[in-house]
């Protein structure tokens, strides 16, 4: 049901810097409040975003549920060589979402 | 005037199945309550308690001292957001991204949310340049912070008020 969507250029030269567009369905579930106490429910939201290129880490992100549902983010990488991005995102009940995308020269 | 007495009979009897069903509870409580408890602890999805915008800088930076990001950094929020559910933040900046010197994370801080801290994003060299961009929720009208911590200890903030016309739920 969720997915991943990763957008990045078409091509690339070596030494270029890209832009990494990615986006995940997910719900983000927020917290509920009944008289100003939190409901107890168990909250699904992503709490960690990881991207990597060609396994070397480029980017970890710690989020909350303050990130707005089907959450996007966009960064940068360095390319010297060719290769794969991959973005994965871990929820908070254990599941992860991987996207990935190949960087042509 | 019959259904008055009648009324505070059915009350009564209301009262008494609730004071027996309330001991039953109770007494689940115990054998109930150690499962959830070991859950809670290791939940990561368990909400986290309130904290104000001053109780999460101390948390994130100690007594270090912030400075204004000027020209350094160059954030594009919106004056007024419609929707606080979906506020687009955009994050540029001309800091250094080499190998001995870069922006080591950002943090996105929303003061009025009730837990301030919206996302932290940690950069490696290799992105090459900060540029990034995310979506954020907003509770309500509050300012919205910035802050890029670099590899040799510096913070720089940036900071805006944001209007938000229609709340974003408690985030």
């Amino acid at each position: 049901m969720s997915q991943v969507r990763i957008r990045v250029p078409e091509k690339a030269k070596a030494g270029d810097v890209i832009t990494v567009r990615a986006l995940v369905t997910h719900p983000m579930e927020v917290m509920q409040t009944r008289d100003g106490k939190p409901v107890e429910k168990n909250y699904n939201f992503i709490h960690k975003v990881e991207a990597s290129y060609n396994g070397k880490p480029v980017l970890e992100a710690e989020t909350t549920q303050a990130v707005s549902q089907n959450p996007f983010f966009s960064f940068t990488i360095k390319v010297n060589e060719p290769g794969k991005v991959r973005v994965i995102f871990h929820d908070t009940e254990g599941k992860t979402y991987t996207g990935e995308a190949d960087i042509k020269f | 005037m019959n259904t008055i007495p009648q009324h505070n009979h059915d009350a009564g009897r209301r009262r008494a199945l609730r004071l027996f069903g309330g001991a039953g509870v109770a007494a689940m409580i115990p054998l109930g309550l150690l499962p959830g408890t070991a859950a809670a602890a290791s939940g990561l999805g368990m909400p986290k308690p309130d904290e104000k915008v001053e109780q999460t800088l101390e948390r994130l930076f100690g007594k270090r001292p912030l400075q204004a990001a000027g020209d350094k950094m160059k954030v594009e929020l919106p004056l007024i957001a419609e929707n606080g559910a979906v506020v687009p933040v955009r994050i540029e900046s001309n800091l250094p991204m080499q190998a001995n010197s870069y922006v080591k994370n950002i943090y996105i801080i929303t003061d009025k949310n009730r837990r301030p801290l919206n996302a932290r994003m940690s950069l490696t060299p290799d992105a090459g340049k900060l540029s990034i961009a995310t979506n954020i929720r907003m509770g309500g009208t509050s300012d919205v912070r910035v802050i890029a911590e670099t590899s040799d200890g510096n913070l720089y903030q940036f900071k805006q008020e944001v209007k938000v016309t229609v709340g974003g739920c408690g985030g």
